[in-house]
């Protein structure tokens, strides 16, 4: 048996476990740079907000109906997280991390699920204050629609038995399927299929003739025949990118590299934690395409390294240069980032033999800036060419505090 | 602040072999007494004199853990009436009571209620001032 583990409105639930008073009220969490919003409590939803919408175009709902927002708080999310993920390791013999707020567990031998499963998203609510839900099936399709099904009945949903399914599968509506999206949801309209009972009474013919090989995985998975396993290992990334938008347009080419620096600084970060090497290094400027009136300018470049590199010094000089070089005098620049690809294991170090190594001592360098940062907190030791007025960084009006990451931000009582 | 941050600097031996290579054990490390359970532990601080009966000074950093249960006598962080609040958590005839020094609040009157967790341990910096400097001004408090 697979069970899916979701925390209900992950961002907006963190968000209101350090500020309880929230609770009961509307709570909307929005994008970096304070964009759009990408999280929302019940309440916000039930206020007509949707998902993705605009910060701009909501602010009406927003001041009408007193809805709080958020900056999103990635460190605190990312504790919060991991908080949930460590609990709910605990009772599963494997499980798998699916995305920041939700993970495959896998449930074999497992006896009384009725009796356990109530039992798990208990004790994570309590230790975390974070809530779950939990949906139970055969398979990770009807796992994750049980889950979806869980949130109206308290949290906890075990389909454990064929009849239990077919009243689950005759309840559900076929778009919202895991792996379904939109083109198969006008498939399914032109033919009637209204829920997943009757997708899945289609024969097994037309699922190979218009949905491929993943939708006779579904089709199999929706009869409660497992066809998607626990990701036992998780597939080695193909590319790790670090980009973001400015706070305000960046027109001087001196400032556009301190964004770059930071930048590249955070994509040498990830790769080391990731214990990999890149061989190219891609570069690329946005202006705001929205605004006809600005010159338009889409440069991109991807570097390509002598020998594959990880440290904040190789990554951050490209960056500088390349950025440099794409850079045109009176365009308004809106968003910037680097790509990095041609991942190698960070063990594996091709050498090259017209090209003198400096036997790994900028690796020390970034060794040590890690063991600080860790240590010290991020951005402890840094390159000094990421500036230190940081105009363009990220607007974040509405940020709430690292209740669980920074000493000077705890709680105070009386 | 704790911090178990390189326990033991890097051993390079130029001469002999030391006899206790074999038998090192890594050195105590007193976050392993205060801390549990790490993935439920939270911390809070404590600002004021009303909880000094109970031994909890202004300015002890208070170490939280949600996963126990309240029970009588337990010291618990709460939620109550628009902030967080460091109480002894109390059962008396069967009610649920939170008192500090200055005052008993009984369950029938607190309303929305909520304890959020239970203080299993505080941390005190026991310097005078003269010494709270440089990397010793945050000895356990802030």
């Amino acid at each position: 048996m697979f069970a899916l583990c979701d925390c209900n409105n992950f961002y907006a639930s963190a968000e209101r476990l350090f500020r309880p008073e929230l609770n009961g009220k509307p709570v909307v969490v929005l994008s970096n740079n304070d964009g759009c919003v990408i999280a929302r409590s019940e309440e916000a939803k039930a206020c007509g907000i949707k998902m993705g919408d605009p910060e701009f175009l909501v602010r009406d709902l927003i001041k009408k109906f007193s809805i709080q927002v958020f900056s999103s708080n990635y460190v605190l999310y990312g504790d919060m997280s991991e908080r949930v993920m460590h609990n709910l390791g605990r009772w599963f013999p494997r499980l798998d991390v699916y995305s920041i707020d939700e993970a495959f567990g896998w449930l074999g031998g497992v006896k009384d699920l009725g009796n356990y499963v109530p039992k798990i998203r208990e004790s994570v609510v309590r230790n975390t204050g974070i809530p779950v839900s939990i949906g139970v099936a055969p398979t990770k399709t009807l796992a994750k629609l049980a889950n979806k099904m869980s949130k109206r009945t308290g949290g906890v949903l075990v389909l454990d038995s064929d009849e239990k399914i077919k009243a689950a599968v005759n309840d559900f509506p076929a778009h919202e399927l895991w792996g379904v999206g939109r083109q198969h949801y006008k498939k399914f309209e032109s033919l009637g299929i209204r829920t997943a009972g009757e997708l899945r009474n289609m024969p097994e013919m037309w699922f190979k003739q218009h949905m491929t090989i993943l939708g006779q995985r579904m089709w199999n998975e929706l009869w409660g025949r497992p066809a998607i396993p626990l990701e036992a290992v998780r597939e080695t990334k193909k590319g790790i990118t670090v980009s973001r938008s400015f706070r305000n347009y960046i027109e001087q080419p001196e400032i556009l590299a301190e964004a770059l620096t930071l930048y590249a600084s955070r994509l040498a970060e990830k790769l080391r934690r990731e214990k990999l090497r890149c061989l190219y290094l891609q570069v690329f400027l946005y202006t705001n395409k929205n605004r006809e009136d600005h010159p338009q300018h889409f440069p991109s470049h991807t570097h390509k390294l002598l020998i594959a590199s990880n440290n904040t010094t190789d990554l951050v000089s490209i960056a500088v240069r390349v950025s440099a070089r794409l850079f045109r005098a009176g365009v308004k620049y809106r968003k910037a980032g680097v790509i990095a690809t041609g991942l190698v294991p960070e063990n594996e170090l091709q050498l090259n033999a017209f090209f003198d190594h400096d036997n790994g001592k900028k690796d020390t360098v970034s060794a040590v800036l890690d063991k600080l940062n860790l240590a010290y907190g991020r951005g402890t030791l840094r390159m000094a060419s990421e500036g230190y007025e940081k105009k363009w960084r990220l607007k974040h009006e509405y940020l709430s505090k690292g209740y669980t990451t920074r000493w000077a931000d705890i709680i105070k009582v009386k | 602040m704790i911090r178990s941050f390189e326990k033991r600097a890097e051993q390079k031996i130029s001469g002999f072999q030391s006899p206790a290579a074999d038998y090192l054990e890594g050195r105590l490390d007193i976050s392993e007494r205060l801390v549990i359970d790490p993935h439920c532990t939270f911390y809070f601080q404590m600002k004021g004199g009303g909880m000094e009966s109970c031994g909890i000074l202004d300015g002890d950093v208070l170490i939280i853990d949600r996963s126990l249960k309240a029970h009588h006598g337990a010291i618990v962080v709460a939620f109550s009436a628009g902030s967080f609040i460091c109480r002894m958590f109390l059962i008396e005839n069967g009610e649920f009571v939170l008192k500090n020094d200055q005052a008993t609040v009984r369950e029938t009157e607190m309303g929305m209620l909520q304890v959020w967790g239970v203080v299993t341990a505080i941390c005190r910096n026991m310097l005078p001032k003269a010494l709270r400097t440089g990397r010793y001004s945050h000895v356990c408090t802030l």
